[in-house]
C-alpha cells in the first residue's frame, strides 16, 4: 500500500517534471537563447574584455566575479559549520602552550593505524609531483581548464594523504595555529583584497582593469585570486580532515 | 553620504569578511568574538542606513560589481522590498549582543565552539542581506546557500539532545528546496539564456512554450515556500526553532523564513512583468495554503506547553498571512504582506529574546512549570505581554495595520471568505497569547523558587525590551512603513493592469 503510493507520488511528481523539460530548446542546438544571448558576448569578446584564455576562468572571476566570492564563502561556512558541530569537550585548548602539550599529548597515543610501507613510499615519492601539478593547474587556470578550485582540491588531498602516512605530527608544521584562521579564509580575503584594488583601478568592486597598459595588473590579479581560492580550498579541505581524525 | 555608490557591495561584503575574521581575532580569546561581531554589525547597520536612506528619496538603484552592465555581470538591485536589512541588522545586532552572555551559560557546549557560533551568525546575517538586495538569479542562490548552510549548523549549535535531529531535518528539506531555486535558475537559463532578473522577465515574454517557464515557476514557488515554512511543507520548522539557542530562535523566526518570502516576492517581479503566464491559479493555491497555514499553526500553537514550541508553531501561522497577502495580489493585501515581513520580524525576535530569557534564568521552558514568572521577572514579561497583543493584531500595536490591510485586501478581492479566516486565525492566536499571560501572571507557582529568581541581566534584558518598545512605536507611527512600500507594491502589481 505505502509502496504503491510513494510510487504514484514520484509518477505524479515526474510528468510535470518530465513535460517542461521536454519542452526546453535541444541541447547543442547554436540558435538556442543559452548561445546566442549572453553567451555569445562572453565567446566572441571574453578573451579581450575579460582577460582570460579560458572563458570559464573570465566568467568565473571577471564577468562573475561576486558569485566566486558567495561560493568561496559557501566553502567556508561549511569549515564554520563543522567546525562548531564537531569540536568537543575533551580538547582544543587556548593559548599556545597549552595547545602544543595537547599534541604531544595525542602524538604519544598510538592511535594511527599502521600504513603499509608500499604506500607510505609511493606517497612521499609522488607528493612534490603532485604539489608541483597542483601549483601548475592553480596557476594555468586562466589559459587551461583548472584553477585555484580544482588545484586546492589536489592541495588538499595531498594534505591528507601525507598525514595518514606521515601523522599528524609531521603534516602539522604547515598549518602552523596562529595561520590557521588566515589560511581558512584565504578565499574571501584575496577576493576582498583584489576587489578593492580593481575598485581603485576603475571605479567598481571587483573590476577589473580593461586598459592595455594595465594588462599586466589584470593577469596579477586573476593569478592572486585562483592562488587565494586554491590556499582557501586546500586549508579547508584540511581543517576538516584534522578536526574529524582528532575526535 | 548616502550617495556614495559602494554601500551595496560593503553592506553585503562587511558581515562576510567580519565572519572570516572572527577566528583570527579569537585566536588570543575567545572573548573577543562577541565584540568583533558587534562592531562588525554595527558597521553593517551604518550601510544599511544610508541605503535605506538613499532608497527612500530617490527610488530604487543597481550597483553593478566588476563594471559589467547586466546582462553580462551581475546587477545588485536595492529597492523598496530589500529596505528588510533594515531590521536583519537591528535583529542580528540585538541577538549578537544577546548572545553574549546566552551562549556561555549553555552547558552542553564546548567553550571552543563559541567563536565560530559568532562566525555562522555572522555569515547567515550576510547572506541574507545579500539575498535581498541581488537582482540575479544565480547570485540569488549562492546567498540563499550561505544562509542556509549557517542556519541549520545554528540549529544545531544548541547542544541539546534533539538538536542534532532537528538540524537534520531542517537540512533535509532545505537541501530539496535549494535544489528545486537552483533547477529551476538552470531552466530559467535554458530558456532565456539570461540569469539578470530584469532580463529574464523580458525575454521569458518572447517565448513559444510556456511548459519549461511554468515548470520554473512552480519549482521556485515550492522551493521558497519550503524556506519559508507555509503548510504542508512547514514540518521541518517547530522542532529547528524551538530547540536553537534562543537568540537564534529570534534570528530564524523573524529573519530566515522571511528569506522565502522575499524569494517568492522576486519570482513574482519576474513572472508578472513577463505576463507570460496566468497566474492566478499560484495565487490561489497561495491564499488557500496560506489560510490552512493561519489556522493550523494557531491551532497546534493552543496545544503546546513548551513556551518556545508554541512561538514556533505562531511563526508558521503568520508567514500564512503574509503569503495570503501576496497571493490576494491587491494592492492592500500586497502591502499589508510586505510590511508584516517587517513587523513580525520585530514581534516575533521580542518573543523569543524574552522567552529565552525565562528560560536563562529559570532553567525551566514549559508555560506549567513557568507559572507565576510575572511577579519575579516582570520586565520580560512586560515585553511578552506587548509581543502578545502585537502578534495577536490589536491595536495601537506593530500587528494591526498589517492584518488589517491583508483582511481589506481579501474584500478588496471579493473573496470574504479569506477575511474571515484571517480574523479567525486571530482568535486563536489570541486564545493561546492569553493562556501564556495567565499562566505568568494569575497562576499559582509549581515551583516555588521561580519567585525568587532575578530579572534577567543588561545584555540581555536591553535588547528585549528595545524590540518591544519597537512593537508598539511600529503600531503608533504604523502609516510610514505602509507608504513606504507602497511605490514598491504598485509597482508589483503595475502589469496586472489593477
Amino acid at each position: 500500500m505505502k509502496k504503491a503510493f510513494v510510487a504514484a507520488l514520484l509518477i505524479l511528481t515526474a510528468m510535470p517534471l518530465l513535460i517542461g523539460v521536454a519542452a526546453l530548446p535541444p541541447h547543442g542546438d547554436p540558435d538556442t537563447p543559452v548561445h546566442t544571448h549572453i553567451s555569445a558576448r562572453y565567446l566572441e569578446e571574453g578573451r579581450e574584455e575579460a582577460g582570460a584564455d579560458n572563458i570559464v576562468t573570465g566568467v568565473l572571476l571577471n564577468y562573475r566575479g561576486l558569485d566566486t566570492a558567495g561560493e568561496v564563502t559557501v566553502i567556508f561556512t561549511a569549515l564554520m559549520a563543522g567546525l562548531a558541530v564537531l569540536i568537543s569537550h575533551k580538547k582544543q585548548p587556548e593559548g599556545d602552550a597549552a595547545y602544543d602539550a595537547a599534541e604531544a599529548a595525542a602524538e604519544d597515543a598510538p592511535v594511527r593505524a599502521p600504513v603499509s610501507p608500499v604506500v607510505s613510499f609511493v606517497v612521499r615519492l609522488l607528493a612534490p609531483f603532485i604539489a608541483l601539478f597542483a601549483v601548475y593547474v592553480i596557476v594555468n587556470g586562466h589559459v587551461t581548464p583548472g584553477g585555484g578550485f580544482q588545484g586546492g582540491a589536489i592541495l588538499g588531498a595531498l594534505f591528507i594523504a601525507l598525514t595518514i602516512v606521515l601523522g599528524r605530527e609531521r603534516t602539522r608544521t604547515l598549518m602552523p595555529r596562529l595561520a590557521q584562521p588566515w589560511m581558512q579564509g584565504a578565499a574571501l580575503l584575496t577576493f576582498v583584497g583584489v576587489g578593492i584594488v580593481g575598485g581603485a583601478l576603475t571605479g567598481y568592486f571587483l573590476g577589473f582593469p580593461a586598459d592595455a597598459s594595465l594588462h599586466l595588473a589584470r593577469k596579477l590579479m586573476m593569478l592572486v585570486l585562483e592562488a587565494g581560492i586554491g590556499l582557501g580550498g586546500a586549508a579547508v579541505f584540511a581543517t576538516l580532515f584534522l578536526q574529524m581524525e582528532a575526535e | 553620504m548616502a550617495a556614495w555608490p559602494h554601500w551595496l557591495p560593503l553592506v553585503v561584503l562587511a558581515p562576510l569578511l567580519g565572519a572570516v575574521f572572527t577566528p583570527v581575532v579569537s585566536l588570543r580569546s575567545r572573548h573577543v568574538a562577541p565584540w568583533w561581531a558587534l562592531a562588525v554589525m554595527s558597521a553593517t547597520s551604518v550601510a544599511a542606513l544610508f541605503l535605506v536612506l538613499r532608497v527612500a528619496s530617490e527610488g530604487p538603484f543597481s550597483y553593478l560589481p566588476g563594471g559589467w552592465q547586466p546582462p553580462y555581470g551581475i546587477e545588485l538591485r536595492f529597492d523598496e522590498f530589500s529596505a528588510v536589512i533594515s531590521v536583519i541588522c537591528l535583529i542580528g545586532w540585538l541577538a549578537v549582543l544577546y548572545s553574549l552572555r546566552y551562549t556561555e551559560w549553555l552547558r552542553e557546549v564546548p567553550k571552543q565552539r563559541i567563536p565560530y557560533y559568532y562566525a555562522l551568525l555572522l555569515l547567515n546575517l550576510g547572506g541574507m542581506i545579500g539575498f535581498v538586495v541581488t537582482g540575479d538569479l544565480f547570485n540569488l542562490f549562492v546567498f540563499l546557500e550561505i544562509l542556509s548552510l549557517s542556519a541549520y549548523a545554528l540549529v544545531a549549535f544548541s547542544g541539546e539532545h534533539i538538536a542534532e535531529m532537528a538540524a537534520f531535518k531542517y537540512l533535509l528539506m532545505g537541501a530539496i528546496s535549494s535544489l528545486l531555486v537552483l533547477f529551476s535558475v538552470g531552466i530559467i537559463f535554458g530558456i532565456t539564456g539570461s540569469l539578470n532578473m530584469a532580463d529574464v522577465a523580458t525575454r521569458i515574454g518572447q517565448l513559444d512554450s510556456a511548459a519549461p517557464a511554468a515548470l520554473a515557476l512552480a519549482m521556485l514557488a515550492i522551493g521558497f515556500m519550503v524556506k519559508a515554512a507555509v503548510f504542508p511543507v512547514h514540518i521541518w520548522l517547530p522542532d529547528a526553532h524551538a530547540i536553537a539557542p534562543s537568540p537564534i530562535s529570534a534570528v530564524l523566526s523573524g529573519l530566515v523564513v522571511k528569506v522565502g518570502i522575499i524569494g517568492l516576492i522576486r519570482v513574482y517581479q519576474i513572472y508578472y512583468a513577463a505576463g507570460v503566464l496566468d497566474l492566478h491559479t499560484l495565487n490561489q493555491v497561495l491564499v488557500w495554503l496560506g489560510a490552512i497555514s493561519i489556522v493550523m499553526g494557531a491551532f497546534f500553537a493552543i496545544f503546546q506547553d513548551d513556551i518556545k514550541l508554541m512561538l514556533a508553531y505562531s511563526t508558521i501561522s503568520n508567514v500564512g498571512y503574509i503569503v495570503m497577502g501576496l497571493g490576494l495580489s491587491t494592492n492592500f493585501s500586497v502591502i499589508g504582506g510586505s510590511v508584516h515581513v517587517f513587523n513580525h520580524a520585530l514581534i516575533k525576535a521580542t518573543l523569543f529574546l524574552a522567552a529565552g530569557a525565562l528560560i536563562y534564568r529559570t532553567g525551566y521552558r514549559t508555560l506549567t512549570d513557568l507559572r507565576g514568572i510575572g511577579r519575579s521577572m516582570p520586565l520580560t514579561c512586560i515585553a511578552i505581554s506587548i509581543g502578545a497583543i502585537s502578534i495577536v493584531g490589536i491595536p495601537p500595536t506593530a500587528g494591526f495595520l498589517c492584518k488589517w490591510y491583508i483582511a481589506l485586501g481579501a474584500f478588496e478581492a471579493d473573496q470574504p471568505f479569506f477575511g474571515f479566516a484571517l480574523i479567525f486565525g486571530a482568535l486563536f492566536i489570541f486564545i493561546y497569547y492569553i493562556r501564556m499571560v495567565n499562566a505568568f501572571y494569575f497562576q499559582a507557582p509549581v515551583h516555588p523558587e521561580i519567585l525568587e529568581v532575578a530579572e534577567a541581566p543588561l545584555s540581555m534584558l536591553a535588547p528585549t525590551l528595545l524590540l518591544a518598545s519597537l512593537c508598539l512605536i511600529m503600531g503608533i507611527l504604523g502609516r510610514i512603513p505602509l507608504a513606504f512600500i507602497e511605490p514598491a507594491a504598485a509597482r508589483l502589481l503595475a502589469p496586472l493592469g489593477g
